[in-house]
């Protein structure tokens, strides 16, 4: 049948779309099926693995047992995020770092943030604060502030420029235009900059970024890199664009910007889901399917006064132990949060627990246990279960 | 509906994706301009938002959202109430009439591709609040209102009539016809009945009344057919979410719901008898290059991309999606001499992506996209349609 797909992704972020990408990578004719844009549009655009330590790897070990990571493994995990940064390189994103290496980057607050691969525009980021440094800043820029940085890092200046334009989206767009550039460069090497790096908030370029980034580095002859900023976030933009562009250059088949309304099942099988929206809804059917719908902040996940529900096939999900009164906690930005364990659990092979559905698998943020916060594993866990529940699936269904 | 502005949580997914917010600073963007200053509108105050006129309703917004607000339906509300508060210029009324417009410039079709390309003609227009950045559309005396009415036999199974819209009723009427031989080729009968614009025009230059208006004649037509079990077929993706969204949505008109259920996209269609196994067509290669650029509606309709399905059926050709760029003309916004800078910006960079895959030929479904990146890429455009009548080999009788 010509509608039917091997496998149906619901949900279109980072685990999603590595899922995804991992089927079509293999032949198998895939759709991925998302509400909206996923939260990675909203990161950094940097690939947290876990925080803690200087190995994310090693830590990986002492992560609690049902950690999801522990169903991937070590090896898996790299092998995953090497899959990831040969997609990201392909798509003209490249990634750097080192899996085995955690990495520190500068935010836009003045802080460092620990994380494992970044953009390669963001290289350099990881500075001392007796460096000398000096910010590009942009003329009333929204969101930026410069002064955040050179409060903290005694050896930082900075200059501002005049793009026209004030917003993160408006500026990125701007360096499309190559006169734009230029003269932006020319600006640039008028201020005859005598400190060792430079750095800009993360606006160079939509798709172009890096081109951009080395036609700065090249004319001004030191290091660059760019400063994550708050959303519209250019970084998780580009990562998320070279995921979805990576999933359709492969011929995988995109429906965005509807939910799902209702899912048909026959047995133990689930058969097609209809997707939300006005006049008569699209049917996608599929062989088998992958839930990454990512946690609460997505939708995934809702809670209600006692319970928590997994949005798309009502899974059972799990809730810390005890009334709410047990694990309520008044600070929620407290690292390490009870709820944060809410989700799904699932067994070996990604299959969620307590259902009689056969042909479902389950990755990403969506997952118990997964405590993303806490350990910082955002991006990487996603990466990791993704690919993992995509070879899980194929396992079980090789006539797929 | 009224309240999902309070669903917003401020993610900025929708200001990151809406192509007016990244080239014209006078636009606050789909957050501010949609849920933002939704809490401080009621009924009972006119609307003063003047800025509300530079959304182009690509609803990029929409399809980006996680949450469900729908930025560009509460836009679209509040540049009804603009529009009927306030004056609305010439190049604004005279869009939200592209229909006469059409009827009038196909008739004298001759003098009129005569006259367009003029300096002096287009000195005037300008003068009139219109652009004249790109060429504007040929028209055609031999529109789809004047080809053969009907095609197929009438004892198929399959009955669709087809809802052709303006731009290929008197811009492109060749690719009408068209689709109705591949219809009836594979044996759908096809009925082309009397039909008006779908209204979208109207409801985008802020004028609710004459979309309305517009919307109820053909939903009386097209529901008669309905009952009588056709399907609706239309090609044109703007005119397709007129008629499966707005009709019963903002419209809200008798018959809108029973029309939105029963319309298809002519691909979406086609794989569908395929599915059915009502036809089992074959495919003849067709050795090319194609850039495919989605239009903003067709990634709106939320049924994905089926003409990009059934490329894949075509042996030898390679197909790159690009979905990422509005083409910036959104219809007639770009033809109005405010939202030049818009919409030609836009469409270089639309352009640009286009020729970054070096193709032999451009496909898109959406006649504003064919004449914009037709213009800026200097590849011409060609109907998704156009590819698969060729695989499949029909035969134009060109009546
Ligand atoms: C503000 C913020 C910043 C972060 N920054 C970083 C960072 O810098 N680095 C890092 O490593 N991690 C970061 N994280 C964590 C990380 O973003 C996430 O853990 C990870 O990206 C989750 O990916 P996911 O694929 O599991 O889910 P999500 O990205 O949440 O994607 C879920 C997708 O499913 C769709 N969906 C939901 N419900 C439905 C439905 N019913 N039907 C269809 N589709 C549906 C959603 O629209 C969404 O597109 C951040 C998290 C937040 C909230
Ligand atoms: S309208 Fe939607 S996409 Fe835009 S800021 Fe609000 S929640 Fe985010
Ligand atoms: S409909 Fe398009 S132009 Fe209007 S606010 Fe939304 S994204 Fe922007």
């Amino acid at each position: 049948m010509n509608a039917t797909y091997d496998v149906v992704i619901i949900g279109g972020g980072i685990s999603g779309m590595m899922a995804a990408i991992t089927l079509v990578g293999c032949g198998k004719k895939v759709a991925v099926v998302s509400k909206g844009d996923p939260v990675c549009c909203f990161s950094t655009g940097c690939v947290d693995v876990l925080a803690d330590g200087e190995n994310p790897l090693k830590g990986i070990g002492s992560l609690p047992e049902h950690h999801p990571y522990h169903l991937v493994g070590d090896k898996g995990i790299a092998e995953a995020l090497g899959l990831f940064r040969g997609i990201m390189s392909a798509e003209g994103i490249p990634y750097v770092g080192d899996v085995h290496a955690n990495r520190r980057v500068l935010t836009s607050l003045g802080r460092s943030k620990v994380t494992c691969l970044v953009p390669e525009t963001m290289d350099f980021s990881d500075i001392d604060p007796h460096e000398s440094l000096h910010i590009l800043s942009f003329h009333k820029m929204k969101d930026f502030y410069p002064q955040y940085i050179t409060s903290r890092y005694a050896k930082a200046a900075y200059s501002t420029f005049d793009a026209g334009v004030t917003t993160t989206v408006g500026i990125a767009e701007r360096f499309e235009d190559s006169d734009f550039l230029d003269t932006f460069t020319t600006w640039m090497r008028g201020l005859a900059i005598q400190e060792e790096r430079i750095a800009v908030p993360a606006v160079l370029g939509r798709g172009s970024s890096g081109a951009v980034y080395h036609r700065i580095g090249g004319e001004c002859g030191r290091t660059v890199f760019e400063i994550p900023t708050l959303p519209p976030s250019m970084p998780g933009l580009r990562l998320f664009g070279g995921l979805k562009n990576a999933f359709l250059r492969r011929k995988g088949d995109l429906y965005w910007g509807r939910g799902i309304y209702s899912v048909e099942k026959l047995g133990n099988q689930i058969e097609a889901v209809t997707l939300t929206g006005p006049g008569r809804s699209t049917r996608v059917e599929g062989k088998a399917f992958i839930l990454a719908t990512g946690s609460f902040v997505s939708g995934g996940l809702q809670a209600s006064r006692d319970a928590v529900m997994e949005t798309v096939f009502n899974l059972p999900s799990y809730l810390p132990p005890g009334t709410r009164d047990a694990w309520f906690q008044d600070d929620f930005f407290a690292v390490g949060h009870e709820i944060e364990k809410a989700g799904i659990r699932v067994d070996a092979s990604f299959r969620p627990l307590g259902t009689e559905i056969e042909n479902l698998y389950v990755c990403g943020s969506i997952l118990a246990f997964s405590e993303v916060m806490k350990y910082r594993c955002g991006h990487g866990m996603a990466i990791a279960t993704g690919v993992a529940a995509a070879k899980a699936c194929m396992g079980a269904y090789s006539g797929i | 509906m009224a309240f999902d502005f309070q669903h917003c949580i401020r993610c900025t997914v929708c200001v990151a994706n809406c192509p007016v917010f990244k080239v014209d600073p006078a636009f606050p963007g789909p957050k501010q301009s949609g849920p933002d200053a939704e809490r401080f509108r009621s009924d009972d105050e006119p609307s003063i938002d003047r800025w509300i006129r530079l959304c182009s309703q690509c609803k990029r917004c929409e399809v980006a959202c996680p949450y469900g607000v729908n930025p560009a339906e509460i836009i679209l509300r509040e540049q009804t109430r603009y529009g009927e508060r306030h004056f609305r210029p010439f190049a604004q009324r005279l869009f939200a009439h592209t229909y006469w417009v059409g009827i009038v410039s196909s008739l004298f079709a001759p003098v009129v591709n005569l006259l367009t390309p003029r300096t002096f003609v287009k000195k005037v227009l300008s003068l009139f609040g219109l652009s004249i950045a790109i060429p504007f559309p040929l028209y055609y005396f031999h529109t789809m209102d004047r080809s053969w009415r009907w095609k197929g036999s009438r004892n198929s199974r399959k009955k669709a009539v087809f809802f052709y819209g303006c731009f290929i009723n008197y811009n492109r009427p060749d690719i009408g016809r068209g689709v109705r031989d591949l219809l009836a080729s594979l044996g759908v009968r096809v009925v082309i009945p009397r039909q008006v614009c779908c209204g979208l025009p109207a409801l985008g230059n802020g004028d609710l009344e004459t979309a309305r208006k517009f919307a109820r004649k053909n939903a009386r037509i097209l529901a008669g057919y309905i009952d009588k079990g056709f399907d609706v077929i239309y090609t044109c993706t703007s005119c397709g979410l007129s008629l499966t969204r707005d009709y019963p949505g903002i419209l809200d008109i008798a018959d809108g719901k029973k029309v939105a259920e029963n319309s298809y996209n002519l691909h979406e269609y086609i794989l569908k008898l395929m599915d059915e196994e009502y036809i089992r067509p074959v495919f003849d290669p067709l050795r090319r290059r194609v850039a495919y650029h989605i239009p903003c509606h067709l990634r709106a309709l939320g049924i994905g991309y089926p003409a990009a399905r059934l490329f894949e059926k075509i042996p030898g050709l390679e197909v790159h999606i690009l979905e990422d760029n509005c083409c910036g003309l959104a219809g007639s916004y770009g033809f109005k001499k405010r939202n030049e800078h818009t919409s030609t910006t836009l469409g270089a960079d639309a352009a640009r992506a286009i020729k970054a895959v070096d193709p032999d030929i451009l496909v898109t479904d959406c006649g504003a996209c064919k004449m914009q990146l037709g213009y800026f890429s200097g590849i011409s455009a060609c109907d998704p349609s156009e590819i698969l009548k060729e695989s499949l080999k029909v035969t134009d009788p060109g009546i």
